[in-house]
């Protein structure tokens, strides 16, 4: 019989049947695993979802605004604070007032001023207070947490540090640190991360103690590989989208935060997102000033959805278990 | 097991102390004194010595340090009687400036000195400030002895005065015969109907046991809790009495005072504590009393801060749990499906989005279907309840679906659902049966903390919806600068936190048998 004739007797397709294969020396030299880079997988898992693309382009948009906007415009707060016309405009009658640009696309607010320049200022103070409290906390967190996880001792004396700090109240201990200092921006970074790391490292220390006594570190461990090469080669690639989704989380968790403590009227003086909203708060429920209130709202939900969402898709990407 | 748990108790209150100690280092250390004359009036008005008496007073009231005057001093001592009418007349006020004092004046201002220094007081004495020979306003000479109480000490005064048991010997006065009475039929009732009460006399309480219609019926006066006298959130009042004491307006009944006078009044007289002198005082309790146990609690008709929070809470967990479990099963069964897509955008949404601005997205929702957004105590109707308790249960319930469909698909790969499946059980079975039991565990842990958590209210949804709950209690505190009342609300947070771990280990322990506390883990 014929392969055609099998074929159509069992209903097999020519996939599943052998095939004669002639010797080729050439091929027989060649090696056939396939190239496995991380971080080339990283990125090929990444764009593989279409919806990423998409997340990026946002996120592109929003880093522009939030930075690159206010260092090309100049925007004061003060400067229409004399012409009474100017104020609680809707976009609507701002443009028709200021005529069309994209300044007065959110309207105006209590002294005139342009709400979309007073969102995005605001917007590029609480980035980066997220940003840099977050890099300060992860780095202290994942060095903690590390050395927690691996060392009996460390845990001793971690456990009940963890057990003191975690019951004292944040908001406590943020307004005491607020009312020492001057309420500026580095005060509130020095009081968020004063005690933020803990939370990562304790974090950090139970998915290291999931990995660390797992079978093939224990093999590894058995044919004399040193602890700090098993910790760099055998722990870190699994704890990177670990960590990548823990930022993914911390990062917006900050604004919302900061949010937070300028609405009790606890925040910092310079007009970051919270205080924007804080002040106008007010505005919500006075008829046809809502915009003042609902734009800084809309804006940080949309800069914490973006990050949120790329810190996700990252955090999946990096898991090496998706690379296959 | 009891050892176990007993170990996890002691170290758990150890923490406790440790936080209240941090706390309290935090607030009396190393906050600024200077803070709390920021708003203050009268420290504006004031000027010269009596600007610098009015500081330490205050801070002696705020609890910073002890504060001792000249006069209390010398008043002490005739008290004491150790020195006659004749002599504390002669010698009660001191001269403008130290040589100006008499000889005998001198004496006891040196007696002053000596005594308080030793104990570790620091004396000062401010010159009068004169212009020619006229003193200024508030430029009275002055001789005080101040002290920064230490924080060892303070700790431990306030730990030991957390707990006070009421005796028949807590009254200092001549009360006449002390003693408990145990009575059948309860005089605030008018003495005929049947209601068993005890009653003291030399007691702080009036009444110590009685029943009366409200919840939980029956009281007790004997042991009571001190977390700390407020300053300046509500004066005078402990912390555990803020937290439970009814508000709104007043409920009058028909009242039977003690004295036989009849009225419409709103006093609960099984509230009535020991006030020295205090029926003499004034007119009014003349009338009404017939002795000293004349401060009553007034009725109300709301509930207390913590009664609102605690509805409104447990009411939010349920609600969050009724809603979650299902939902997360549902996105785990059809993982990838639209249902799941669904749910994680709402999980996405509620965990990137800043609370305060989905609880005002909500509320502008709520308002225009026609929910009331702010909360009234006297007119509060079921309806009034809806916002607070979805805003505060939506959140919890998108972070119980995220963690049951993350529980329950770790489970759908593991061995034992495979045999499940290779033996035949159906779908639904290995889900309910299998997949379900183990994945729950985790989510069961939290319950007791949710809903102890729910005592402590909500900071944001009760500050939006203006509910006078529990949750804004730590932040009036802090903007008033009231350190009792912040170190009390600490306190009592701490150990829920506490003690929500330990009911959550126990209960998990309780559901899933394999899960031991008396064996050491590895």
């Amino acid at each position: 019989m014929t392969t055609a004739e099998i074929s159509e007797k069992y209903g097999l397709s020519k996939e599943e049947l052998f095939a004669h294969v002639d010797n080729n020396e050439e091929e027989a030299e060649r090696i056939t695993a396939p190239r496995y880079s991380y971080w080339h997988s990283v990125f090929r898992v990444f764009f593989r979802k279409k919806i990423n693309v998409v997340i990026l382009v946002l996120l592109g948009i929003m880093i522009v605004f939030t930075y690159i906007y206010p260092a090309v415009t100049t925007y004061d707060k003060y400067a229409n604070i004399s012409d009474s016309l100017s104020k609680h405009l809707g976009p609507a009658a701002a443009m028709e007032y200021f005529g069309a640009s994209i300044h007065w696309i959110f309207g105006s607010g209590s002294s005139g001023q342009s709400t979309f320049d007073a969102v995005w200022y605001g917007a590029r103070i609480s980035v980066s207070l997220a940003f840099i409290c977050a890099a300060i906390n992860m780095t202290i967190g994942i060095v903690v947490g590390a050395l927690w996880g691996f060392s009996k001792r460390v845990d001793n004396i971690m456990i009940p540090i963890y057990n003191i700090v975690g019951n004292i109240p944040y908001v406590l201990l943020i307004s005491v640190l607020v009312m020492l200092f001057t309420p500026s921006f580095w005060t509130m970074v020095f009081a968020l991360t004063i005690t933020g790391w803990i939370g990562i490292a304790s974090f950090l220390r139970t998915q290291v103690i999931i990995i660390r006594d797992r079978e093939y570190n224990l093999a590894s461990k058995c044919l004399g590989t040193s602890t700090f090469k098993i910790a760099i080669k055998n722990i870190l690639p699994f704890m990177t989208s670990v960590i990548v989704t823990q930022a993914a989380t911390e990062i917006p968790s900050y604004i919302s935060y900061e949010v937070f403590l300028a609405y009790i009227g606890m925040g910092i003086s310079d007009m970051s997102l919270g205080r924007l909203i804080y002040e106008a708060e007010t505005a919500m429920v006075t008829p046809g000033w809502e915009m003042e209130f609902w734009c800084p709202v809309a804006v940080v939900s949309f800069i914490t959805i973006v990050l949120y969402v790329v810190g996700q898709n990252l955090g999946d990407a990096t898991d090496p278990r998706t690379h296959m | 097991m009891a050892k176990y748990l007993i170990k996890r108790i002691v170290t758990g209150l150890l923490s406790v102390i440790a936080v209240v100690a941090i706390v309290m280092i935090l607030i009396y250390s190393l906050m600024d004194r200077q803070l709390i004359f920021s708003m203050d009036s009268v420290f504006t008005k004031t000027s010269n010595n009596s600007r610098t008496v009015y500081m330490y007073q205050k801070w002696e009231e705020y609890g910073y340090l002890d504060y001792v005057t000249y006069s209390d001093y010398i008043n002490q001592l005739y008290k004491d009687g150790e020195i006659d009418d004749e002599t504390r007349d002669s010698i009660k006020t001191i001269g403008r400036t130290e040589d100006a004092d008499s000889e005998l004046v001198a004496e006891y201002v040196a007696k002053f000195t000596e005594y308080y220094e030793s104990q570790g007081y620091t004396v000062q004495r401010l010159k009068a400030i004169t212009t020619g020979n006229k003193i200024v306003t508030g430029g009275n000479q002055q001789l005080f002895a101040y002290k920064d109480i230490p924080v060892i000490q303070r700790l431990w005064t306030y730990l030991t005065s957390i707990i006070t048991f009421d005796n028949i010997h807590t009254v200092e006065d001549d009360v006449g015969e002390r003693g408990l009475t145990f009575t059948l039929y309860d005089p605030v009732y008018g003495g005929e109907k049947f209601s068993p009460a005890i009653i003291g006399n030399g007691t702080l309480h009036k009444y110590l046991l009685y029943f009366d219609d409200q919840f939980p019926y029956i009281h007790q006066n004997f042991v009571s809790i001190n977390l700390g006298v407020s300053y300046t959130v509500n004066q005078g009042i402990d912390v555990t009495t803020t937290m439970t004491q009814a508000q709104g307006s007043y409920v009058k009944t028909t009242t039977i005072y003690p004295s036989g006078l009849v009225e419409e009044s709103a006093d609960d007289l099984h509230t009535a504590t020991y006030v020295s002198g205090s029926k003499d005082a004034s007119l009014v309790y003349v009338t009404r009393y017939t002795d000293d146990y004349t401060n009553t609690i007034t009725r109300k008709s709301g509930m207390s801060k913590m009664g609102y929070s605690f509805v409104i809470g447990i009411l939010a967990t349920i609600m969050a749990y009724a809603l979650g479990i299902p939902l997360g099963i549902l996105m785990a069964q059809h993982k990838d499906g639209f249902i799941d897509k669904l749910g994680s955008l709402y999980i996405i949404f509620m965990i990137a989005v800043p609370s305060l601005a989905y609880i005002f997205i909500f509320k502008s929702i709520g308002g225009k279907l026609g929910f009331p957004t702010t909360f009234i105590v006297d007119s509060a109707t079921p309806m009034y309840y809806v916002l607070p308790i979805v805003s505060l249960a939506l959140p919890s319930v998108a972070s119980l679906m995220k963690w049951l469909r993350r529980y329950m698909i770790d489970q759908m790969n593991s061995d034992y659902v495979k045999f499940a499946r290779a033996g035949g059980l159906s779908e639904g079975e290995i889900f309910r049966g299998h997949i379900l039991k183990n994945a729950v565990i985790p989510i069961i842990h939290g319950i007791p903390g949710s809903i102890l958590g729910a005592l402590t209210g909500a900071i944001i949804t009760e500050r939006v919806y203006s509910v006078p709950g529990t949750g804004n209690l730590l932040i009036t505190a802090i903007n008033k600068y009231d350190n009792s009342v912040i170190v009390g609300v600490t306190l009592f947070y701490a150990l829920l936190s506490v003690v929500s771990l330990i009911l959550g280990d126990i209960l998990m322990s309780a559901v899933d048998p394999r899960i031991s506390f008396t064996t050491k883990a590895r």
